[in-house]
């Protein structure tokens, strides 16, 4: 079992409140009325994808969760659960949705991601930092300022719609940032 | 990407970064309404405020001649806004920038940021409270003319920010919300035994002040911020006074008051301690704190015990964070949306 400082507790970090690991999604350290500094951290339970807030002082040593990465490839997702394989054993492991929060339109079939383990529970996954993903609509651009934004919205297989050079045209593969969801380059095929 | 270059690219992102021009000429026009000077103060200062947890960013004065000074950017103007009560310039307020270092850079914090303060003579802070909500709405009423203000929108969730807001003393707060009395809550003995029974960390240097603000954060403020409406979380135990006097009726208790909404808190007000021997008290006690903490060094600011001592008017006076303010009425999540230059993308910090 390891510790840290509340107040070094990052997020994307999973700690471990109430006896489950959770999913550190925000973390603000403060001076409350000019007092001695608290770690406000709010998260989500790796196991049921519930949020919770807490307010740590942040001297305070927090156990953090030991987690171990698999490489593994999504599946699908049913809302609830996403679900992953295990390419050499064919297992299968799920992570609450709530988790992959708004990443899930990053994901196609057999997209290999990293999941994350902590006491045989699969309680997390990593997305790849860029993927590729196929467009499926995208509309003649506008004439007018392309100057100033020579963008235009296309839409992906995946059903989620990001800013796109006014080259781009249905059925290009083009590479996504999945940090920030912003178009990377046209991927020759 | 940094902003300036995204509103090259798209610029109709220009529009949100203007809602900070709109609510400072809004505060602007709240108090000349009122007939309030307004005041400028330096930001470069000899003596800065001396808080004991705040660390304040220093550098040195230099002439030409070769003179040195040390000198300090403000944490806020306060000290130099009670001198000029105490010369008698009255009702007053200032928007200046305030510093502060060695604090994460967060969703609501940004190392350099603007202050506005105001100062009422002859005022309690029940009259800080009433300009507070009404500077408040004045601001959403002239963002948006037709704002409901029972139906106010903040990050997808309504809150009620009609008039009067909750008002809530610390203690009420704490036996209604947490089920601390009093005399449990003025305790140092009573209120760690309660944080120990509770589950919370508890070591041989755990303080009452650390346990009061995780069982105020933790218990507490979950139950207030479940009602959608701000709050005046008023009447502080008198450990945390800082720079207000204590309650003439029960002087366990300093007159103080912090207002939050949305989770956030706005504002941090005193009915003001114009006594200058107290105040020398508690500077020296700061002092020794910051010593023990290894803070920076500062000395205590003698021009404002004397100001003191030559006699300040009673006033009440405020501190409320205006990036704050502009993220709250602008709808934004971050103070860094209401920034063209966030700290953390001018000198390339990580998020936390």
């Amino acid at each position: 079992m390891s510790t840290i400082n509340a107040g070094n507790i990052t997020k994307g970090s999973f700690i471990i409140y109430k006896g489950t690991p959770h999913y550190v999604i925000k973390t603000d350290f403060m001076s409350p009325g000019k007092g001695s500094p608290i770690m406000r951290i709010k998260m989500k339970s790796a196991v049921t994808g519930a949020a919770s807030e807490f307010t740590y002082k942040s001297n305070e040593q927090v156990e953090v969760a030991d987690v171990t990465k698999k490489d593994m490839l999504f599946l699908y997702s049913d809302g609830s659960e996403v679900v992953f394989m295990d390419p050499r054993t064919y297992d299968q492991a799920s992570v609450p949705a709530a988790l992959v929060e708004n990443k899930i339109g990053y994901l196609i079939p057999n997209q290999k991601c990293i999941v994350l383990w902590h006491d045989e529970a699969a309680i997390g996954v990593e997305i790849p930092p860029n993927v590729v993903l196929t467009v499926t609509e995208a509309h003649e651009a506008i004439a007018g300022n392309r100057v100033n934004a020579p963008k235009k919205p296309v839409k992906l297989e995946t059903g989620i719609e990001i800013q796109a050079p006014i080259f781009i045209k249905t059925g290009d593969k083009i590479s996504v940032d999945t940090s920030t969801g912003t178009y990377l380059s046209r991927v020759n095929q | 990407m940094k902003t300036w270059e995204k509103i090259k690219e798209n610029p109709s992102l220009l529009e949100k970064y203007l809602i900070r021009e709109k609510v400072i000429n809004s505060v602007r026009s709240f108090f000349s309404d009122r007939l309030f000077h307004e005041v400028q103060t330096p930001i470069l200062v000899p003596t800065p405020s001396c808080e004991a947890n705040l660390e304040v960013f220093q550098t040195e004065l230099k002439t030409f001649s070769g003179l040195k000074r040390k000198a300090f950017l403000i944490m806020s103007p306060e000290y130099s806004i009670k001198k000029l009560l105490s010369a008698g310039i009255g009702n007053c307020f200032e928007i200046t920038r305030c510093f502060r270092n060695d604090e994460e850079i967060s969703s609501s914090h940004n190392p350099e940021f603007t202050m506005l303060e105001w100062y009422r003579i002859n005022a309690s802070y029940l009259e800080i409270m009433e300009d507070f909500e009404r500077l408040f709405v004045k601001i959403v009423k002239d963002l948006n003319p037709k704002t409901d203000l029972a139906k106010w929108v903040y990050q997808n969730r309504t809150y009620d920010i009609s008039l009067p807001w909750i008002r809530i003393t610390v203690s009420e707060a704490f036996e209604k919300f947490a089920g601390v009395d009093t005399e449990k809550l003025l305790s140092s003995k009573k209120l760690i035994k309660i944080a120990k029974e509770r589950g919370y960390q508890v070591g041989k240097r755990t303080t009452w002040e650390e346990i009061f603000y995780q069982i105020l954060f933790n218990e507490v403020e979950p139950s207030l911020k479940s009602t959608n409406k701000p709050y005046f979380l008023y009447d502080y135990p008198a450990s945390q006074a800082s720079l207000s006097k204590r309650k003439a009726s029960d002087p366990r208790f300093a007159e103080r008051f912090e207002v939050f909404l949305a989770g956030i808190e706005l504002g941090n007000c005193f009915s003001e301690l114009t006594d200058a021997k107290e105040q020398k008290a508690r500077f020296i006690k700061d002092l020794k704190v910051r010593r023990e903490m290894g803070k920076s060094k500062i000395a205590i600011d003698n021009e404002l015990i004397k100001a003191l001592s030559r006699g300040m008017p009673e006033v009440a006076g405020i501190a409320v964070g205006v990036d704050r303010l502009i993220m709250l009425t602008g709808d934004f999540p971050n103070i860094s949306d209401t920034l063209f230059f966030p700290a953390k993308e001018i000198f390339d910090l990580p998020d936390t």
